[in-house]
């Protein structure tokens, strides 16, 4: 109890810390409430789960706050204006996140709906398809009533549990195999059929909508969730190229598929023009040395393009250096780590693979994009969760926190009483 | 399952650590090499938001400092063009040269002195650059300057005890104040070259050198009260060695040699010892060095080659011994070595930076003298001192004699090649007996040393001992 409100506490007050050093100009005043607004939620949640013995992963929830925390303190940085849109998210999404660990009795109940998620799925992305509007080349948002959602960011937590009930449905056959191919058994094409439509269909769509990084992570989910639950490497051997075909498809088809490697092999080439983006990070991160620049004296918030959202990482890592940079990693890393944790404890296959799906798709969207700033892959601009500016993507990401801590929540409350037995399962 | 949890929780990991090397990648390894590049705005923005420190002399004068005047910042140089092209420019159009250029990261506030600072700039961006004091005095300087205006040439007085520089003049210059409007005219004077640092080119250095062959010499084993008997020329193999108006000098010893700059002598006995004992005199004077520094100064070298060769021709070798042949010097070395025989024969590492103060006036940063290079040992300084007073009393170097203050010293005249005026040189130290300043005068085309260079040696030393200068 003392140890989650002084842990709460020190985030809290290092979110101060870095608000008060940072010039507000005139929405000081409007921010501070905010801010406040935040504390509260955080300090007063971390009360009730004292009170009501929540027994789940103590580490998660503590690293993602923290994560977020940091992350509004630099969307602050970047755009006071949009951090105060991004305060509200970040209180709604905190709220939410205690809404689906105390409300939803049962996280199996989740599974019931089966083909309901992967047609919400499909759904989604065919309604922003005709109806969306297109930014920053890309058509993946959608206006609704004044706000603009990212559809996708909902698809990502659709998919996840489409995925996941299917594949606890159909472990065994695509486990096994039922077709005899010289040395290797495949599973036959009913087992296989429907996930395979429904990975060429959403490839598809974000094909067309221009999104590669959203393409990238669901195939990645696609492909780990499946070798995770069947432990069989003929899944990943076969991703590699159907992968590589897709991709050198997408090279010959689509132009800005073209522009995105080259500029990836040589952003100095060019590095005004089309080289811009990432020529610009590489200059941040570069600038940030050791130690950085310290808070707010950077020049990559004004100088990167998309600082506040897919580029945030490049401007922490110039204002804090290599040694903020890495506490950011390793944040990421712990909860990455944690959620497989999660999964390893789990009593029930469904909550094994959902947990296991938290974890991979959570890795995947940081791995992605991080390497994407800094050059190791080539850029596909995704948010990286808790820290970018966006909402869908803050409530989305909430959600899943959600999740994960019921299902650790449950294995913990079930396992009362033989505590024993629970670590022996995990170790 | 749990095999395959465990897989993909490494693989992660892995994949987390691979990140990581990426950033150390880009924030250790490529740091600088990305600073460089020039697209970069980073040093322009950090520049226009940071007031850019000053430059100061060591008596406090003003130099260069950035004005605020209408919110606008003005870079203000009030001794106009006497420290050009020393102190350089910066503009964010022209970029930056000299000093301004090489003290940058002081006059913005980004150089690091002490971890306190670093951590202290993680939480406030310096909005006001450190002032840089430099050991140049500008009395000195204007007196250097005035004498040299209308002239080419350089001046370079040092503190050889220390290394200070005292004063660095280069005529012709230019006036730094509203240099983006007068640029064109200023790139258009090709002739003058006003922004080019005349002491750090490279001229042939003419009898001045034979102070450098006179350790050669002595560690051939000379014997210094030997008479040669002097007759106008010489011939050693097949090249025939001329004096500079054919004058004779008799029966001369080493002193006399040095002081009437007999280069029949320093030929034949520079021969004598050998193009290896010449080679490493020169080594050890720093020909072939790069000189420790703030400003990139131009290697001195021996032959066309910049690195000292291991064997020199006989011919050349005696034309390199009276500073003729392929020899090249910049004005700034030579002054380095009329300090290095001032000192003793320890060239003290020279500097430009005295010490760099905070925008609270506190200290963050002090040279200290170091040496650079013992040429000489302390008897071959004092036999070369001894023979450079000659020259002022009884010898070339007279022009440059003070009435109360014994002044050493060697002129040189150094044929550039071609039907042109010689280079006039004069290199000096005073007072003789506990040096407080060493110089070397250079005028381009200005004829003989003692004529052209000496009067202008003379007044700067004479402001020098007279204002005390270097004891602060």
């Amino acid at each position: 109890m003392i140890h989650r409100l002084i842990s709460r506490s020190l985030i809290i007050g290092m979110m101060w810390l870095g608000l008060s050093l940072l010039n507000l100009g005139s929405l000081k005043n409007q921010l501070h409430w905010q801010a406040l607004a935040f504390t509260v939620i955080v300090l007063l949640g971390s009360l009730i789960e004292g009170i009501s013995r929540y027994q789940g992963d103590p580490f998660i929830l503590p690293t993602v706050q923290a994560i977020m925390a940091l992350g509004l303190v630099f969307v602050v940085r970047i755009s006071p204006e949009a951090a105060l849109r991004q305060f509200w998210w970040a209180n709604i999404g905190l709220l939410t996140f205690y809404a689906v660990l105390w409300l939803v009795r049962d996280y199996r109940q989740l599974g019931r709906f089966r083909y309901f998620w992967g047609l919400l799925a499909v759904g989604l992305l065919l309604v922003t398809l005709l109806f969306g509007s297109t930014a920053g080349g890309a058509t993946s948002w959608l206006q609704v009533g004044g706000i603009g959602i990212e559809p996708e960011e909902f698809v990502k937590l659709a998919l996840l549990l489409f995925m996941a009930t299917y594949l606890e449905e159909n472990e065994e056959l695509l486990r096994v195999g039922t077709v005899q191919w010289g040395r290797f058994s495949l599973p036959d094409w009913r087992t296989l059929g429907p996930f395979m439509i429904m990975v060429v269909f959403v490839l598809g769509i974000l094909a067309a909508q221009k999104s590669l990084g959203a393409a990238l992570v669901f195939y990645m989910l696609f492909v780990l969730m499946i070798y995770v639950v069947t432990e069989r490497a003929l899944y990943l051997g076969l991703s590699l190229p159907i992968f590589l075909m897709t991709g050198s498809l997408g090279y010959l088809l689509f132009k800005h598929v073209r522009v995105r490697v080259m500029v990836w092999m040589n952003p100095w080439q060019d590095p005004t023009g089309m080289g811009y983006q990432i020529a610009q990070s590489l200059f941040a991160i570069g600038g940030g040395k050791i130690l950085g620049t310290g808070l707010g004296n950077g020049i990559g918030a004004s100088t990167v393009p998309a600082a506040g959202t897919d580029f945030i990482f490049s401007v922490i890592a110039e204002e804090l250096g290599f040694a903020g940079a890495m506490a950011v990693l390793v944040l990421f890393l712990i909860v990455v780590m944690r959620a497989f944790v999660i999964s390893l404890r789990a009593k029930d296959r469904f909550g094994q693979i959902l947990a296991a799906g938290i974890g991979i798709l959570l890795g995947t969207e940081t791995l992605i994009i991080l390497a994407g700033v800094t050059k190791l892959l080539p850029l596909t601009g995704i948010p990286l969760p808790w820290v970018s500016y966006g909402g869908s993507s803050l409530i989305v990401h909430s959600i899943l926190l959600g999740i994960l801590l019921n299902i650790s929540q449950a294995t913990a409350g079930g396992s009362q009483g033989s505590k024993n037995k629970g670590r022996e399962y995990a170790t | 399952m749990r095999r395959g949890v465990r897989r993909v929780a490494l693989g992660m990991a892995f994949s987390f650590f691979v990140l990581s090397l990426g950033l150390v990648y880009w924030q250790v390894v490529q740091a600088d090499t990305l600073l460089e590049n020039t697209s970069n705005r980073r040093l322009i923005l950090m520049e226009s938001r940071v007031t850019r420190g000053g430059f100061f002399d060591r008596n406090g004068e003003i130099i260069a400092q950035t004005q605020i005047s209408q919110g606008k910042k003005v870079r203000v140089y009030p001794k106009g063009e006497m420290f050009e092209p020393l102190i350089g420019y910066s503009t964010v159009k022209l970029g930056a040269s000299g000093l301004e250029g090489s003290s940058a990261d002081w006059l913005l506030g980004i150089k690091n002195a002490t971890p306190t600072q670093t951590v202290q700039q993680l939480f406030a961006l310096p909005r006001q650059g450190d002032d840089v004091v430099l050991t140049l005095d500008s009395r000195l300087q204007s007196i250097a300057y005035n004498a040299l205006k209308g002239k080419m040439g350089a001046a370079v007085a040092i503190d050889p005890r220390t290394g200070e520089v005292l004063a660095l003049v280069s005529q012709p210059s230019f006036d730094p104040t509203n240099l983006e409007q007068n640029w064109n005219d200023i790139v258009s004077r090709k002739q003058e070259r006003p922004l080019e640092n005349h002491a750090f080119s490279l001229f042939p250095p003419g009898s001045t050198m034979k102070v450098v062959t006179s350790a050669a010499l002595f560690r051939s084993g000379l014997n210094t009260t030997n008479l040669y008997d002097s007759t106008g020329s010489a011939v050693i193999n097949g090249q025939v060695i001329t004096e500079q108006n054919g004058e004779s000098f008799g029966w001369i010893n080493y002193n006399m040699a040095l002081a009437h700059s007999c280069n029949a002598y320093f030929a034949t006995y520079g021969v004598q010892a050998g193009d290896k004992k010449f080679l490493e005199a020169v080594k050890g004077f720093g020909f072939g060095q790069k000189i420790p520094f703030e400003l990139n100064v131009p290697t001195s070298s021996i032959t066309k080659a910049e690195k000292i060769p291991a064997t020199l021709s006989t011919n050349l070798l005696a034309a390199s011994a009276f500073g003729q042949g392929e020899v090249l010097v910049t004005p700034f070395h030579m002054a380095l070595i009329a300090a290095g025989i001032a000192n003793h024969g320890v060239i003290m590492t020279p500097h430009l930076v005295e010490r760099v103060l905070d925008p609270a006036q506190t200290v963050i940063f002090e040279q200290q003298p170091q040496p650079w290079l013992s040429a000489l040992t302390k008897e071959e300084a004092d036999k070369i001192t001894s023979a450079m007073v000659t020259a002022v009393t009884d010898g070339t170097a007279a022009p440059g004699a003070l009435p109360d203050v014994q002044v050493a010293a060697k002129t040189g005249s150094a044929e550039p090649g071609g039907n042109v005026a010689t280079h006039a040189w004069y290199i000096a130290f005073a007072p003789a007996e506990a040096p407080r300043i060493a110089l070397a005068v250079m005028v381009e085309h200005g004829g003989t040393g003692g004529g052209a260079a000496a009067p202008i040696a003379r007044q700067i030393m004479q402001e020098a001992l007279s204002q005390k200068v270097g004891d602060k």
